[in-house]
Parts: structure tokens; sequence; C-alpha cells
């Protein structure tokens, strides 16, 4: 009994591990390979504060929670310049140095002693110090880590950070700030995983460095791999068999050396088979948008997304803008002027400095020199995700959907202001929140109708078909809520009868005071969507005008076909 | 002075047989952008190959050697053909054969735990000389270290350079999909960077099994600190692998100097978060991803 009891204990603590562990690799898409050490600051700092300081719970919780947090938030600071390679290396070495530290640092972790003797918990005089004891609390602190997550998740954050996942520069273009969102995750599951770290060392009464080591990690990984990568429920099923399947194969006698070492192997061989024959795991990550109620009740804002706005004012300028890769000049004196109520054309051939021209006018690249205002506000410098929020939003020609996101989350995550975007709201403010909540789902069913796929709301981005992407990627940029909008190449690759049917949406949006600006191939879409048109070569404007006006260029012909 | 000349010599001992790992590891990477973490298990298993060619099938030194690369290049080729071609094919995310190379690390790494024990094993007899210049000490397997370091990695070059399958390597590295549509055959190229990167790794780990034993465990340091010296001296560049695993051998060796030993190994990682900081593209690399 008391056996079993253990086993139950392991598994709550492993199951906080894994919810911990999720939430970065499932949901934020980190790859970092650091759980473990995450888990032996939760360890250590209860027992350095319990043994050296005398500290009661749940003082040593608390600080080792803080502590590790923190921990979690620096690691994420290299992991917003760096990604992929870079983050498994960094989080690699984190690894390993905390393990030396664990190992050498002999007056304060007692080296390869480890520390003896951390006193139980106790609660109301009541000490937990047995598994039978113990257990009630581990079950305790396993559904409060797991709400902190679940909450996390289902939150618009939770929206955001899947949507990172999926593609990070579309996440900052629909204004996310990636630096903010990476802090936080790392610092919420390095957190949690300090809990989990926390209530070993006291159910132990002792923590050593073995117990913190890479194969850890990967252990946890397979827990997380197993259960399926993006959903919190799967992680408890991961780490409930991982723990329980290597206790069932001890009725198999074998040596204990060799018993420990096939443990390793069947966990190193379920993760490669699981990523064969199911690699989404146990249980499949699910969409997040179930929790919510349809609703059809959008006049209310399809009248407030068309209030018309005055047109003919400048909106956004660029201002002799160049940009240099090295050797080679991008963009060299680029000007450009664009007005609302009125869609602008840039054309030009191959490597003119289209795209690269959006890049800088939205903060994607960084200018060498020029000037870039919108509303006579400068703008220039100014990080990408904040420039949507001022009003200036960019597709991209590659369309960059969030995936495996629904239609409806695609374009729930671009809209602007979201006070569940912060941390802190979806967890004090959660009324706000389930209010917001149900604006936003009105807000964005409205543009779907706009773009006219509302009856694809729910259908998962991946199963769309080619124009209905691109109808989408309309309908994330609208949703953003900028003034101006940046399309590249919104129309390329479409069939005329789809031409027909997005043309009339685009003039709408004209209409109705927004600035477009469209890099265009197709020349009689020029022709019939364009009020005025930047003919781009050599990085600047060698001509505008009205369409008409270019095309009858002979000189520019030459340009556009050589 | 005389304990500098020594950590130096240290050093450059160390750091030749990191930018070996390097090498080996950095060929595979990026060529195949595959984080092939089993090749530490896999030079565990070189080690022992030149244990068991060595000892029970009493060859020399030298064929013992051979056999272990051989061994090694079956085994990274069978883990390209049979584990990480499959996922690739399967088209799914980088992520994917990077959790299967950790699934496969864990199995090896213990597969060789049961079938050798996992206390050490030395060749029986085997003794190396010992050399003393002035003031400073080294073996003759030290020496052999820095030589096999820079007569392979010069052999690797010319390889690259000069030969047909070299430059097919070398083209696929620069743009895999370029090189498809010019008819290199990529996959071939894999299997062959896989089967040069292991056999690589080969020798250092014949030399590691010479100087301290074969251990179960000693392949994760080994493709812990090749992957930090392929990031350190750039991902793509022969050049930069070597620069970066004599950087990390350099660092830690004269770190010594002022710090104490058992701190020794976390000193290149300091290393590595300043270069990943201010410098990710490493030493000579370009950018990646």
């Amino acid at each position: 009994m008391e056996y079993i009891l253990h086993i139950l204990v392991m598994v709550c603590i492993y199951g906080i591990l894994a919810v911990s562990f999720n939430l970065l690799i499932g949901f934020a898409g980190l790859f970092a390979m650091a759980q473990a050490a995450f888990y032996a600051f939760g360890a250590y700092a209860t027992a350095i504060l319990t043994l050296k300081l005398g500290l009661p719970f749940p003082a040593d919780l608390l600080i080792g929670v803080a502590i590790t947090a923190f921990i979690g938030a620096l690691v994420a600071i290299p992991a917003i310049r760096i990604s992929g390679t870079y983050l498994v290396v960094v989080t690699l070495a984190l690894q390993v140095i905390v393990i030396a530290i664990a190992t050498n640092w002999k007056s304060l972790t007692g080296g390869t002693d480890g520390l003896r003797g951390i006193p139980s918990l106790h609660i109301f005089g009541y000490a937990l110090d047995n598994p039978g004891r113990f257990l009630p609390a581990a079950i305790v602190a396993l559904v409060i880590c797991f709400w902190i997550a679940w909450r996390l998740v289902n939150s618009p954050f939770g929206r955001a950070l899947r949507a990172m996942r999926e593609n990070e520069s579309a996440a900052e273009a629909v204004g996310k700030n990636l630096l903010y969102m990476k802090v936080a995750v790392f610092a919420f599951s390095a957190g949690l995983a300090a809990v989990a770290g926390s209530l070993f060392a006291r159910y132990l009464n002792y923590v050593g460095a073995e117990s913190f080591g890479i194969d850890e990690t990967i252990y946890m990984l397979a827990m997380v791999i197993l259960g399926g990568t993006g959903n919190l429920w799967g992680s408890l099923v991961g780490a409930a068999v991982l723990v329980i399947l290597p206790e069932l194969l001890k009725f198999v006698t074998l040596p204990t050396e060799i018993a420990d070492k096939s443990h390793l192997i069947i966990y190193g061989l379920l993760l490669i088979v699981i990523l064969r024959l199911r690699p989404e795991g146990l249980l499949a990550e699910r969409s997040t948008m179930r929790h919510l109620p349809h609703v059809d009740d959008t006049s209310r804002h399809s009248a407030e997304m068309t209030e018309p706005l005055r047109t003919g004012e400048v909106t956004l300028s660029g201002n002799d803008l160049h940009k240099r890769f090295g050797g080679i000049v991008a963009v060299a004196g680029f000007n450009i002027v664009l007005k609302s109520g009125s869609i602008t054309g840039l054309i030009g051939p191959n490597g003119a400095g289209k795209t690269t021209a959006f890049n800088l006018l939205t903060g994607f690249l960084s200018l060498d020199s020029g000037n870039i205002t919108f509303r006579g506000r400068n703008i220039t410098g100014l990080k990408s995700h904040d420039i949507v929020r001022a009003g200036v939003a960019r597709s991209f020609q590659d369309l960059r959907l969030f995936t495996k996101m629904t239609a409806l989350e695609n374009v729930m995550v671009a809209l602007p202001n979201q006070a569940g975007d912060r941390v802190f709201d979806v967890f004090f403010r959660p009324m706000q929140i389930h209010r917001e909540e149900q604006d936003n789902l009105v807000r964005a069913r409205a543009v779907l109708d706009f773009v006219g796929l509302t009856h694809k709301a729910y259908e998962t981005a991946e199963n769309l078909s080619y124009a209905e992407e691109k109808l989408l990627v309309i309908g994330r940029l609208l949703a953003t809520g900028a003034e101006v909008f940046l399309f590249d190449e919104p129309l390329s690759g479409l069939d005329r009868t789809t031409l027909a049917e997005i043309f009339p949406i685009v003039r709408k949006l004209a209409d109705s005071g927004k600035t477009i600006c469209i890099i265009e191939h197709n020349l009689d879409v020029i022709k019939e969507l364009c009020d005025v048109v930047y003919f781009l070569d050599e990085g600047h404007a060698m001509a505008t005008g009205t369409p008409d006006q270019l095309m009858n260029d002979p000189a520019l012909a030459t340009r556009y076909f050589k | 002075m005389d304990l500098f000349a020594q950590l130096f010599v240290n050093g450059l001992v160390n750091g030749s047989h990191y930018a070996l790992l390097g090498v080996g590891f950095g060929l595979i990477f990026a060529t195949t952008r595959i984080l092939h973490f089993a090749y530490g298990p896999i030079f565990t298993a070189a080690a022992y190959a030149a244990w068991f060619a060595a000892n029970v099938l009493g060859l020399p030194i030298a064929a013992a050697m051979l056999f272990a690369a051989a061994i090694a290049a079956v085994l990274g080729v069978i883990t390209y053909q049979y584990l990480y071609l499959p996922f690739e094919r399967g088209q799914g995310s980088s992520h994917v054969t990077l959790i299967a190379s950790l699934g496969l690390f864990i199995v090896l790494e213990n597969l060789i735990a049961i079938i050798f024990g996992t206390g050490g094993r030395v060749i029986d007899g085997y003794q190396y000389s010992i050399f003393l210049i002035g003031p400073i000490y080294f073996s003759s397997v030290q020496l052999g270290q820095v030589i096999a370091m820079v007569v392979l990695t010069a052999l690797l070059g010319v390889y690259l350079a000069r030969t047909r399958h070299g430059k097919a390597i070398l083209a696929t590295t620069d743009n895999p999909e370029m090189a498809r549509i010019i008819g290199i055959d990529t996959v071939r190229v894999s299997r062959l960077v896989f089967a040069i990167g292991s056999a690589l790794s080969a020798i250092p780990a014949t030399l590691i099994l010479l100087k301290d034993g074969a251990s179960p465990s000693m392949g994760f340091f080994a493709v812990f600190i090749a992957f930090v010296a392929v990031i350190v001296g750039g991902v793509g560049s022969l050049r930069g692998a070597v620069a970066g695993g004599l950087a990390l051998g350099m660092v830690e060796s004269l770190g010594l100097w002022k710090i104490p030993t058992e701190w020794q190994s976390s000193i290149a990682f300091i290393v590595l978060f300043l270069v990943v900081l201010l410098r990710p593209q490493g030493l000579f690399g370009r950018a990646v991803n």
C-alpha cells in the first residue's frame, strides 16, 4: 500500500513537471532543455532555506519559485534573439552548469553528498512524513499548478503563445510582443517546475545533484511527447504512464543495475515509437475555442468597423529610406506617401526592393537612414509590434498563417488591446477578460463575415483552400485594427473568379477610409484596383502615377520585362 | 611562466580533441541540419569497439582505431537511414528529429552500459610514453590528439574542396534545395556525411580510451562539447569548428590559472553564452536558424 501511495506521489510531482515543460515545448514552441535545472532550483531552494536559514513553509517554496521564475525569465532574454538550435545549446549549457554548481559548491549544496534532513511538511502540526500523508499535499499542489497552467493556455495569452509557436514573425506582425511572451512563459514554466522541486525535497527529505541531470530533462520530454504537446491533460497521462510503467516492469526480475538501464531504454524507444506512430501524442492538441459560445450579434460591431475615416489625408510616409545588406544595396533613397482611402500599388521587377521596403516601413528591418512617419508621428525605429499597435500592419507574401489554429483564432489573436495578453490580467482580472472575450468573439466573427469566411470559422487554417487562406490573411490583417494595410502580393496565384470576389473587399476597405498599399505583379490587378502606382527598381521609385500613366511609359515597360 | 606554458599545451591538446569532435558533428549538422545528439553514444560505441578490437581480438592500436571508425560509420549511416530519414520524409518539424535523436541517445547509452557494464574499460597492458621538454609535460596520446586533429581536418578540407563528393557535400551545406535542383542526391550526401562524421568521431574516441579509458556515459560530454564548439566557431565552417574547439580548450585550460579545477567545465559555457549573445553567427560562420 505504502508503495502504491509512493508511486502516486511521484506521479503528482512528475505531473507538475510535465505540465510545466509542456508550456514551453508544446504551447510556446520553445525547445528549451533545462527543465530539470529549474526543478533542481526549486529543490535546492527548499533544502537550503529550511536547513541553513530555518525558514518555515511556505516561505521556502515561495522564495524558491520566485528565484527560479526569475532565472527562467533570464533564459528567455537570449531566447528573443536566438531560436531553434541556439536555444537548445544555451539551455543545455544551463542544465550542465546547474549540475556543476550542485556538485561543486560544497558549502551550499553539500556537493556529491547532497543535503539531508530537510524537514517534512507540517500542516496544522501534523507531519506529512510518509507517502499516505504526503499524497493529499501533492495532489493539492498538482491541482493548483495544473489550474495555473490551464488558465494561462486557455487565455488570450495562451492563444498568442500558440500563434508565436506557429510563426514568430507573423505573431509580431499582428502586434504581439514576443519578448514579453517569452519571458512570461519561461517564468511560469520554471516557477511551476520549482514547485515540483520543493515538493520533492520535502517528500524525500533529501536532495542530490544526481536527481536533476539531463536524463531527467529527457524523461520529462518523453512524458510531454507521449501525452501530447499542447495538451495539458496529455502531460498528466504521459507522467502517469512513464512513472507507473517502470514500476510494473519491476515484476520482471533483473539485476537492479540492468533494470534501471532498461527502463531508460524503454523511455527512449517509446519516445521514438510515439513520434513515428502518433506524433501528436496520446491526447492531441485541441482548439481552445470550444469553450466559447457561438454569438450571432454582429450588427453592432460591423457598424463600428465600417465607420468611415476621412479620406485623402496623408497617413504613412517614408522619406529617403536606405538599406544595404553587406555590399548589396536593397533600398536606396526610396520615398513613399500613402493616403487614407486610396489604394497604392507597388510594382517593379524581382529584386527591386519592394518587400524590403515593406520590411523597413513595418520595423521588421532596421533602416540605415531615412525616417518614417505615421499621421505626423515619427515611428522610425519602433519595434514592429509597436508599429502595428500604432496603426501600420503588413501581410507576408508566403502567408504565414497560424496553421494549427482555427480561422476564428487566427483572427482573434490579431485583435488589438486585449487585456488577456497580459498574464497579470489573466489571473487577476478574470471577469474583465471574460467580457472582453465575448466581445472579441463578436469582432472576430464580424471580420470573418467581411472576408466571407464565416462558414470556415472553426476550420484549422491548414485545412483551408488556397483562396480561403488568402482571404484569411486579409481578415487577420484587418483584425489588427490598423489604419494602414501593407499587403505583400495578396492576390498572387488566384484565378479570375476568386480575384473578382476579393476586389470588392479591398475596395470596400479603402472606401471606409483605410490606407492600402499592395505589392503586385499582375498588371491587370493593378489597373483594376490601384489609384496610384509606384514603380520600383534599383531600390527606389523610378516613377509614380496612375496605372495608365505608368503602363504607357515605354521606358518602364522595357525595365519591367527586361 | 612554466605553469602558463603547461596550461597552454594542455589547452592545445584538449582543444584539438574538442575541435575534432566539433568537425565531425559540425559536418553532419551543417549539411543535414539534424541536431544529432546520438553522435555522443556513437562516439562511446566507437571507444568500446576499439577496446574490443584491441583487448579481445588483440589487434594493434592503429587497426583497432580503423575498426572503431568502421563501426561508428555504420552506426551513423544506420541512424540516418532508419531514424532521421523517415522523420524527414514525414515532413515533421525539425524538433521531431531532435527529439528522436534524444530518444536514440538514451537507448544507445544504456544499451552500451548493459552490454559492457558501467565500470570503465582500459586496454590491458597499454602504456603511453611521456615526454618532458623543458618544464612542459605531455604524453604520446596527447601528441596523438593534436596530430590527429591537424591531419584529419586537413584531409577533410582537401576532400571537401577537391573531390566530386566533397563538392556535393559543400553544395548541399550551402543550399540543399539548389543542390537538388542541379541533380545532387542529397539523401546520398547525407548518408555520406553521417559516415564521415561518425568515423571521424572514432579517432578522438580511441585516443580518449587510451588516455582515460572508456565509460558508457562519456558520450554526453563529447556531443555537448562538439555542439558548443560548432556554435562558438560558426555553423557550416570547418575552420570555425576547429577554432571553436581550440578556443574552448584554451579558455578552459588557461582559466585554471585563477579558477579551481572542478569549475573547469563551466568555463566553456561562459564562452558559449558570450558568443551566442554577442556574435550569434559564431566566430567564422553565418547565422542559422
